[in-house]
C-alpha cells in the first residue's frame, strides 16, 4: 500500500518534470521563431508594455528601500570599527549583485507571474486556449513566447532599474541622514564595485525573467478547472518563481565566480 | 440509418465519412468516458451527438479535432489518419474546421472584429485591410449582429456571444464545424435564433456539422442524423423519426426528458425534504 503510493507519487512527480521540461523547450522554440517572425512583434510589443513598464514603479520602490534598510543595518557595525566611510561598498556591491537582481526578480514574480498565470489559467478555464489550437494556431507560440521574451528582455532592464535606486536610497540615507561624507562614499564606492558586479546582476535578470515567464506560463496552461484552481495555480507559480529565483542565484553565484577565477586569478586576493 | 448499439454490429460505410473515429477509447485515470466509440460523420449533412450531461459527448466531439487525443483508436479526416500527428502537422489540418465552443471561448482582451480577424490573421496574409473590414461585416451581417465589430466580449449577451464565436468559426470557410451545446443557457428564442443560423450555415456553405447537445428540440430542428452516447457508448444511430421511435428505453427516457426508474427509486429512498432543510439551532434564528 505504502509503496504502491510512494510509486504512484513518483511516477506523477516525474510526469510533472517532463511536461514543464517540455513545455520550455517549446517556449524556447516558439520565442526564438517570434524573434524572426516580424509578425509577432506587436504582440511582444504589447507584453513588453504590460510587463516591463507598468512593473517599473514598483520595482523602483523595491530597490530604495532595498538601499536605505542596508544603510540603516550595516551602518553601527562599520562604525564600530571605524569604517563607516566604506558603507557605499557594502551597500552598491550588495545591491548590484545579489539584493538588487533576487528582491526585483521576487517582486516581478509576484506582479507579472500572478498576472501572467491568472490570465492563461483563466483563459484555460474559460476554454481560450482551446479556442486558439481549435483554429490551428500554437498557443505557446501566441500566448507564452510573446510573455517569455517580453520578461527575458526586460527584467534586466527593471533590475538597473533598482540598482539605480538602491543606490540612490543608500546614498541618501548614509549621506543624509548617518552623515558620512559624501566624497569619501563615493571614492570608495567607486573602487570596490566594478562593471563585473554590475553586469552579473544584469546577467541574473536574463535567467530570472525566463523562469518567471515559463513557470507562470506553464502554471497558467495547466490550471485546474474553477476558481479555486486558477488561485491554486497563482499560488503555485508564485512560490516555484520564488524557488527556482533563489536556486538561480545560488547556482549562477557559483558559476560566475569560477568564471571570475578563471580569468582574473589575482584580483580576487588583492 | 442504421443502428450501432450491438456489439459488432457496424455498418460497412464508417470508412467512406468525412470524419472518421475508429474504435476510439478515452480515459481520464480509471474512468473510461468514451469506450470503443466507432462513427462516421457524413460529409455535407449535420450529424447531432446527444446524451445526459457527463456521458463524453463534449470529449467525443474534441477528439474529431484532436484538441484531446484518444488512449486507442484512429481518427481519420477525408481519408487520412490524423490522430498520429504532431501539433504543429495537426495545425493545417485544424483550419478546415470551425468549433464553436459551449461558452463561445471568444477572446476577452479583443473586440469582436478582432476575434473575427484572428484566424484570418494566423493563417492569411492580409494587405488589404479594408477587405477584411469588409469580410468581418459579411460575417457579422451573416450572424445578425453587424455593427457590433468595436463591443468587447464582456459586454455581450450570451447569444450574442454564441453568434459572434460561430461568425470567428466560419472566418476561414470551414468544411466541417463542430458545435459543442450551442443552445446552452439560451433562452428559447435565442436557441432558436441559433438552430436557425446552424441551418443557414448549411444550407449557404454547405458544411458538414456535427453538434453536440442534449436539448431535443433543437436536435430535432437540425438534425440528419442523430447518435446517442450513453456510458462511452453509442446506443443509438439513426435519423430523427428513428430515433423517436427507438425502443430502448434509455433513448426514450432521455428523448421525452422523463427521470427513469433506478433515479426515481434513489429519489424515494433518500429522506424527506424537512430533514434536509434541519439548521444548528445557532444558525436558526
Amino acid at each position: 500500500m505504502i509503496i504502491g503510493t510512494v510509486g504512484a507519487k513518483t511516477i506523477g512527480g516525474l510526469n510533472n518534470i517532463g511536461r514543464f521540461a517540455r513545455f520550455t523547450w517549446m517556449s524556447m522554440l516558439a520565442s526564438l521563431r517570434s524573434c524572426i517572425s516580424p509578425c509577432t512583434y506587436p504582440l511582444i510589443w504589447n507584453q513588453m508594455n504590460l510587463i516591463g513598464v507598468r512593473s517599473v514603479p514598483v520595482v523602483m520602490i523595491t530597490g530604495a528601500f532595498v538601499g536605505m534598510t542596508l544603510a540603516v543595518q550595516a551602518y553601527d557595525q562599520l562604525a564600530g570599527m571605524g569604517l563607516e566611510e566604506h558603507l557605499g561598498v557594502l551597500i552598491n556591491i550588495s545591491v548590484v549583485k545579489e539584493l538588487g537582481p533576487v528582491l526585483a526578480a521576487v517582486m516581478l514574480a509576484g506582479r507579472i507571474g500572478g498576472a501572467l498565470t491568472a490570465e492563461l489559467g483563466t483563459m484555460n478555464v474559460t476554454e481560450q486556449i482551446d479556442a486558439v489550437r481549435s483554429m490551428g494556431t500554437d498557443p505557446i507560440r501566441y500566448l507564452a513566447a510573446p510573455r517569455v521574451l517580453a520578461c527575458l528582455l526586460l527584467t534586466p532592464f527593471l533590475i538597473i532599474y533598482a540598482d539605480l535606486m538602491g543606490i540612490v536610497g543608500g546614498y541618501l540615507v548614509s549621506v543624509v541622514q548617518l552623515g558620512i561624507n559624501s566624497r569619501a562614499y563615493w571614492s570608495f564606492s567607486a573602487s570596490g564595485v566594478e562593471l563585473w558586479d554590475v553586469s552579473i546582476g544584469v546577467v541574473k535578470g536574463l535567467f530570472f525573467g525566463v523562469a518567471i515567464a515559463v513557470i507562470s506560463c506553464y502554471k497558467g496552461f495547466t490550471c485546474k478547472e474553477g476558481a479555486h484552481g486558477v488561485g491554486q495555480a497563482c499560488t503555485e507559480a508564485f512560490v516555484a518563481s520564488f524557488i527556482s529565483i533563489l536556486a538561480l542565484d545560488f547556482a549562477l553565484a557559483v558559476i560566475f565566480k569560477s568564471i571570475y577565477n578563471t580569468f582574473w586569478p589575482l584580483k580576487s586576493l588583492v | 440509418m442504421k443502428e450501432v448499439d450491438k456489439e459488432n454490429n457496424i455498418p460497412a460505410d464508417n470508412g467512406d465519412g468525412l470524419i472518421v473515429l475508429k474504435n476510439i477509447t478515452k480515459k481520464f485515470g480509471t474512468n473510461t468516458v468514451l469506450d470503443n466509440i466507432l462513427l462516421a460523420v457524413e460529409k455535407g449533412k449535420t450529424t447531432v451527438v446527444i446524451g445526459p450531461s457527463g456521458c463524453g459527448k463534449t470529449v467525443l466531439i474534441k477528439h474529431m479535432i484532436l484538441l484531446l487525443r484518444p488512449n486507442s483508436g484512429e481518427v481519420y479526416f477525408k481519408g487520412r489518419r490524423i490522430d498520429n500527428l504532431r501539433e504543429r502537422q495537426l495545425n493545417e489540418i485544424r483550419t478546415h474546421y470551425g468549433f464553436l465552443f459551449q461558452g463561445g471561448a471568444l477572446f476577452d482582451s479583443l473586440n469582436v472584429a478582432e476575434n473575427i480577424i484572428f484566424p484570418l490573421r494566423q493563417h492569411c496574409e492580409i494587405n488589404d485591410f479594408k477587405e477584411v473590414e469588409e469580410l468581418v461585416k459579411a460575417k457579422l451581417a451573416m450572424v445578425g449582429l453587424d455593427g457590433y465589430q468595436n463591443y468587447y466580449p464582456a459586454k455581450l449577451s450570451g447569444g450574442q456571444r454564441k453568434r459572434v464565436a460561430l461568425a470567428r468559426a466560419i472566418a476561414l470557410n470551414p468544411e466541417v464545424i463542430l458545435y459543442d451545446e450551442p443552445t446552452t443557457g439560451l433562452d428559447p428564442i435565442r436557441s432558436d435564433v441559433i438552430n436557425e443560423l446552424i441551418l443557414k450555415l448549411q444550407r449557404e456553405l454547405n458544411v458538414t456539422s456535427v453538434v453536440v447537445t442534449h436539448d431535443m428540440t433543437s436536435a430535432y430542428k437540425v438534425a440528419d442524423r442523430i447518435v446517442m452516447l450513453h456510458k462511452g457508448k453509442i446506443i443509438a444511430d439513426g435519423d430523427p423519426d428513428y430515433i423517436r421511435e427507438h425502443p430502448h428505453p434509455v433513448v426514450q427516457h432521455f428523448i421525452n426528458g422523463q427521470v427513469d426508474d433506478d433515479d426515481l427509486a434513489v429519489l424515494r429512498m433518500s429522506g424527506a425534504v424537512s430533514q434536509a432543510q434541519f439548521l444548528p439551532r445557532d444558525f436558526d434564528q
